[in-house]
């Protein structure tokens, strides 16, 4: 049968097919998942103006307008017309990356949000490496070593870690790192465009802060999805075919192992994005969780609007990304078995 | 690298072949084993034995917990958490089971004696496609570069009579029906021609025909391939039809053992009588003709 | 089901840290030795008699600070969580008999809440609405509640398909047994860890909210407050952040244990391996991989 290399080629199309396919199913439902979860978030942000009742025309005027005169700038703004068509407008925008301009200081929000972007990106991309490579070790560590005296440290070093928030671990690592042992700046950032070690000295601290969550909830995640692998026939299958435990361990358990894991980074981002409020703050770094905590703080809508929005399309993005990843890895994960 | 072809069912009874007279080295050695689980310290199996030469099998019958599947995984090495091999020995083409190290181990599976088991799907990788997780045996227990690997598992699949081995390749266990999966379990186990092969209840849970199918292919491997079986089941009649030697298991025990014939027409133990007569109705006369001297 | 979990250590542990933070809460703004507004020229004073914990950089007296901040820092995170359990519990029932568009829409949003980065949200929603406590609480609250939702409707749907609550009305069990007997031993456990939980997480958004000065503002003290006010002077006085710093973990690692001390007695396997060692064993045992 398998000598007829036609058939063998046709199949072989097929299967090529089939696999693309497999991705662009993955790709299709988490988008499914996502677009709504997109479209209610930035309507959750764009009533925000609606909800907090702000105007551009208090900032600029004060708190002793005519009514005319903020009319006017309400009108100027666009403010007065209706709210769908509002949304509607400021969505479509959105689309093409422009987020208005700040009622402050009449500045593009996007380019403001891109002078932050760097600054939190590196922070968050390095934890979130961090985050995952302490809590892969840690993890796998533990399930190999299952019930003896080193899982029970790792377990107990987690817990401790886990409840640690971002902004006590910031002060406890300022602390150390900065005040006792002077060896990092406490504050302040340098692009990795003018030296990656003083990059990595500026952004390792806020980093590691925001990292501890990650590193447990990953650790835990991985270490009961590899210990149930271990338990899973198809272990003993591969034993009994006569694969090396170290073989067996990286194809066969930790590939179905994983996605636990896996999905706790997805779910662990969103946090990591929204603790860079606190970390910046710290740190004394312009994020853009600083920019969203000043701007809020002045009452700039189009500006929060825009920091929100970034935050979404960062966290969908990351989280269709490891979709795919799971769905490459370990597609039993999705299918739910 | 033995490739098998598929021939007719002979007629050759397995007692012929036992008989012939080359005297072999037994390939397995299995001497008074007994485990014990220590968690509440307790004997599951309590001293079995028996001798398999290639191309003899041996068949352990026994109702449901009796310890039949502990003693396979004693012979693989391979027992659960918490239970150990108490007395006896075991020994696998000459190797020591009890005194093997892990590598040793990990090289006789495979290539020397592999296993497939109940509930195929469950033994096969959900995120890996079937075919590569033959080749992956045959890659690494046979050395084979990554094409040659691949052309080789395609090849075990059309050896174990499956249609269309190229696309079964590709998927996924669970888009397989239960008797094509247990054929990509045997595939698997054979991928490093291993000369025992156990099979522990590997036919349970399959529909009749099915069961007939996949016991013709181990009649088959056993033939031509001179594979030695070890063939697990609660159900005599499929013990009676592939095996030379039998033993009776009953709460760990042996309560009975001999060859095929003298067991099924003579039996000693009134629980092997019970077992006996408990087939009667489904069909072991047949067996019982067709096999009797 | 509140024996079963205090007969666990774990439970016993959390029950004593919660029992204590809560008399700190409601005690401490009585406790505080000296005003813990009061400003002095006396600043960054190390630990003394008369300041056990020091004094910050305007020279208010730190324990009394953070005796009089437990109580709007407990108080916040109860808020939340109750807050939550409204939010997220009352559609989460309603989601399954309010037809497929309401169960849609509340699925989405649910979802939503999840995915969005809470602490960014929570910051810049609060102060966009007014920077105030209630702001914060509503905020918050409603951003953790999709973990109520999801638990209050899960166990909705399990009793709503169940077969045993019609069973039972049908052998001529009155409602309010019914409802206590079998609705209550299904519901209340999961309701109950999910308390616990969001009680932790509550309490590290509200106590980073108040550090970033939103929702509690200063002077007023928070524990998170506190540590806000030692992070610039952390030459001065090093140990500073310890003892709120301490106090937040408690309370969240107390909560995270409560939460798994419940999860342990109200889960079947749980009970099985309380109520007896020979089930522990073959668990044990069954528990194996390979060997
Ligand atoms: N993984 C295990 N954990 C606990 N007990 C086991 C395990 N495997 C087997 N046993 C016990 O050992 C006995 C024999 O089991 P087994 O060898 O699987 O029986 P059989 O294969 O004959 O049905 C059973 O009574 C079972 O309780
Ligand atoms: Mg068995």
């Amino acid at each position: 049968m398998a000598a007829d290399p036609l058939a063998g080629r046709a199949v072989t199309g097929v299967r090529a097919r089939q696999a693309g396919w497999r991705v662009l199913t993955t790709l299709g439902k988490s988008v499914a998942i996502f677009v709504p979860v997109f479209f209610v978030a930035t309507f959750v942000t764009f009533a925000l103006r609606s909800l907090s009742g702000l105007s551009p025309a208090r900032l600029q005027l004060g708190e002793s307008a005519t009514p005319e005169a903020i009319h006017n700038i309400e009108s100027q703004w666009g403010l007065d017309r209706p709210f769908l068509v509002q949304y509607w407008d400021w969505f479509t925008d959105v689309l093409h990356g422009q987020f208005g301009t700040s009622w402050v200081n009449g500045a593009d929000v996007a380019t403001l949000i891109g002078l932050g972007l760097g600054v939190s990106v590196s922070v968050a991309l390095l934890a979130l490496v961090l985050g995952g490579v302490l809590g892969f070790a840690l993890g796998t560590l533990a399930a190999l070593r299952r019930s003896t005296w080193v899982d029970r440290a790792i377990t107990g070093f987690v817990t401790v870690v886990s409840v640690m928030p971002a902004f006590v671990v910031g002060i406890v690592l300022v602390e150390i790192f900065a005040v006792g042992l002077d060896l990092l700046p406490s504050g302040g950032y340098i692009p990795i465009t003018e030296g990656v070690d003083l990059w990595l000295a500026h952004v390792i601290l806020p980093a590691l802060a925001l990292s501890f969550d990650v590193v447990a909830d990953v650790a835990r995640q991985l270490r009961t999805g590899l210990v149930s692998a271990y338990r899973e026939n198809y272990v003993l299958g591969a034993v009994v075919r006569g694969l090396s435990p170290r073989r067996v361990f990286f194809r066969h358990v930790l590939r179905n192992g994983v996605g636990p894991a896996l999905a706790t980074l997805g779910i662990k981002f969103p946090s990591l994005v929204g603790a860079s409020v606190v970390t910046e703050w710290i740190f004394g770094l312009q994020g853009f969780g600083r920019f969203a905590n000043d701007s809020a703080q002045a009452g700039d809508v189009p500006a929060v609007q825009g920091v929100l929005v970034v935050s979404v399309v960062m966290v969908v993005t990351f989280n269709l990304i490891i979709n795919v990843v799971l769905g490459k890895v370990a597609p039993a994960a999705l299918r739910g078995v | 690298m033995t490739t098998f072809t598929k021939t007719s069912p002979t007629e050759t009874s397995p007692t012929e072949i036992a008989a012939s007279p080359t005297t072999l080295d037994p390939v397995l050695s299995v001497r008074d084993v007994r485990v014990r689980g220590q968690v509440d310290d307790r004997e599951f199996v309590k001293g079995v034995s028996f001798e398999l030469t290639p191309g003899k099998a041996v068949g352990i019958v026994g109702e449901s917990g009796s310890g039949k599947t502990l003693t396979c995984r004693a012979v693989l090495g391979v027992l659960p958490e918490h239970f150990e091999v108490s007395s006896g020995d075991i020994h696998v083409a000459g190797v020591d089971i009890a005194s093997a190290t892990r590598e040793q181990l990990t090289d006789l599976r495979g290539s020397t004696i592999s296993a497939v088991f109940q509930d195929p799907a469950s033994y096969l990788n959900p995120s890996i496609q079937v075919g590569p997780q033959i080749a992956e045996v045959v890659r690494v227990k046979k050395g084979l570069k990554r094409r040659a690997a691949r052309r080789r598992a395609v090849e075990l699949l059309a050896a174990v009579h499956l249609r269309d081995p190229e696309l079964v390749y590709s998927q996924y266990a669970y888009e397989l029906s239960g008797g094509m999966l247990q054929r990509v379990l045997i595939a698997a186990a054979i991928a490093a021609d291993p000369r025992i092969l156990i099979a522990d209840e590997a036919t349970t849970a399959l529909d009749v025909t099915v069961q007939a199918e996949i016991l013709d292919l181990l009649a088959d491997l056993r033939e031509n391939a001179g594979l030695a079986l070890v063939v697990v089941s609660h159900d005599l009649a499929v013990v009676a039809q592939l095996c030379d030697e039998v033993l009776v298991m009953r709460e760990g025990e042996v309560v009975e053992q001999g060859p095929t014939a003298r067991v099924l027409y003579e039996p000693q133990h009134e629980y092997t009588r019970l077992l006996i007569s408990e087939h009667e109705q489904y069909g072991l006369e047949k067996f019982l003709t067709r096999e009797g001297p | 089901m509140v024996r079963r979990v205090l007969s666990l250590t774990a439970g016993r542990v959390s029950a004593a840290i919660l029992l204590a933070i809560a008399l700190l809460a409601v005690l401490g703004p009585l406790l505080a030795p000296l005003d813990p507004l009061a400003v002095s020229d006396d600043t960054l004073a190390g630990i003394s008699g008369s300041h056990w914990l020091g004094t910050d950089y305007l020279g208010r007296d730190v324990f009394s600070r953070l005796l009089d901040g437990s109580r709007a820092s407990v108080v916040g995170a109860l808020e939340v969580t109750l807050m939550a359990l409204v939010v997220g519990a009352i559609p989460g029932i309603l989601s399954v008999y309010l037809g497929r568009v309401f169960e849609w829409v509340t699925l989405r949003v649910a979802d939503t809440l999840i995915a969005l980065p809470f602490l960014l949200f929570a910051v810049a929603i609060t102060a966009l609405l007014g920077n105030g406590i209630t702001q914060a609480m509503l905020v918050t609250g409603v951003l953790v509640s999709p973990l109520f939702f999801r638990v209050s409707r899960a166990a909705t749907l399990a009793v709503a398909r169940s077969q045993y609550v019609e069973a039972a009305l049908i052998s001529g069990a009155s409602l309010p047994w019914i409802i206590r007997r079998h609705v209550w031993a299904k519901v209340l456990p999961p309701i109950a860890v999910a308390l616990a939980q969001t009680l932790g997480v509550g309490f590290i958004i509200v106590s980073s909210l108040s550090f970033l000065g939103i929702g509690v503002q200063p002077p007023e003290p928070t524990w998170g407050g506190l540590l806000a006010s030692d992070l610039g002077y952390l030459d001065y006085r090093p140990w500073a952040p310890f003892a709120p710093a301490l106090l937040i973990m408690a309370t969240v690692w107390a909560s995270n244990l409560l939460a798994d001390a419940i999860r342990d007695v109200s889960g079947e396997a749980g009970r099985a391996l309380l109520n007896s060692r020979k089930v522990r064993a073959n668990q044990a045992a069954a528990a194996g991989g390979t060997a």
